[in-house]
């Protein structure tokens, strides 16, 4: 868990829970309706991610 | 996969291949540690023509980290190409050095390799052991080349400076079918360093691939191994398509029908030596 990154995301309009492994950050989310599918989006949860000292940051894909 | 080259590049493609024919025919005889990627596909090819079948032979190292489906596409390229081919069980998953996963996992799988094939090129009087390193490759972190170097294997494309896109070129002029193909490194490398390679992880990943490929997605693709999660990296233009809910759910459904409990999407998509930027690895 990540909370300085969970707010940021909150901030940018994502709800989700960061797990953190290692460098990587999963992100879970509360809603299958982050809307990821917008690059900008995507570039700045990136931005976000690699400020906080992630490498990697991915969604996981829920059931 | 872009393989246009300008009319200089062109030229200048065509010049590295005739000085390729001319360190080949100064040789007289090679092994080609062959996979059936691009690379040594392309060398095998071309040594085939300039030297001959009695003088050449294609060898293939196989493990569980060798894909099933990459011995299929060398298999073909050898028969359609007329190269002589040989396959090779190599043991490198019964090296603890191995698979333990360590940075240098590389050096430890082609010290295993070029063992397994410098008897056989004794054995059949072939001059030299050869393999399908480019130019480009020498600026990434490959400690696979230090076994090659210290096995005497010589690398004739980086030598003469073939670049991967010229590589791709050639292949496509030649009609040597995967001349677009995405690299395809073996399958422990989906594993982070220190997370053991064994033969079930290794067939995870690349059930999960192949699912992945049927379901149409082409081009640079990987699926890293993380324990219970699966993370799929995909080609930067293929993310908005499958971050829509009902694709999601098609990754999903593929990736653990493979094996994984949990699935993520890499928002950054696909990066070549992603785990080494993971693990903190650069090139030396």
């Amino acid at each position: 868990m990540n909370e300085a990154l969970e707010r940021a995301l909150v901030e940018a309009g994502i709800a989700a829970r960061v797990e953190v492994r290692e460098r990587l950050a999963v992100l879970i989310p509360h809603a299958e309706n982050a809307n990821l599918t917008s690059e900008p989006l995507r570039r700045a949860v990136v931005a976000l991610a690699a400020e906080r000292g992630f490498t990697h940051v991915a969604l996981e894909l829920l059931d | 996969m872009d393989a246009a080259v300008s009319v200089s590049e062109g030229a200048t493609a065509a010049h590295k291949e005739r000085q390729l024919d001319a360190w080949l025919r100064e040789q007289g005889s090679v092994l080609v540690g062959y996979s059936g990627g691009v690379d040594s596909a392309y060398l095998a090819c071309v040594a085939r023509d300039v030297l001959g079948r009695e003088n050449m032979l294609a060898v293939v190292g196989r493990s569980a980290a060798y894909p099933q489906q990459q011995w299929d596409h060398a298999v073909a390229v050898a028969e359609r190409f007329d190269l002589p081919l040989v396959d090779l069980p190599t043991d490198e998953l019964d090296n603890p050095l191995y698979a333990a996963n360590p940075t240098n996992r590389c050096f430890h799988c082609k010290t295993v390799l070029w063992h397994t094939l410098l008897p056989l090129a004794a054995q059949r009087g072939l001059a030299v052991v050869v393999d399908g390193t480019n130019a480009d490759d020498i600026a990434d972190y490959r400690p696979g080349q230090r076994a090659a170097s210290e096995h005497g294997v010589r690398s004739p494309l980086a030598e003469i400076g073939f670049t991967k896109s010229e590589i791709r070129a050639l292949s496509r002029g030649r009609g040597i079918p995967g001349w677009a193909n995405p690299s395809s490194p073996c399958l422990a490398s989906r594993l982070p360093y220190g997370f053991e390679v064994t033969t079930a992880r290794l067939a995870q990943v690349e059930r999960a691939e192949a699912a992945l490929r049927a379901l149409g997605i082409g081009g640079d693709m990987r699926v890293r191994h993380h324990g219970d999660l699966a993370r799929i990296e995909l080609e930067q233009n293929e993310l908005t398509r499958w971050l829509a809910p009902a694709a999601r759910r098609a990754l999903r459904l593929a990736v653990v029908s493979s094996g994984f409990q949990r699935v993520a999407l890499d928002l950054r998509g696909f990066r070549s030596g992603s785990l080494n930027v993971l693990s903190g690895v650069t090139a030396a």
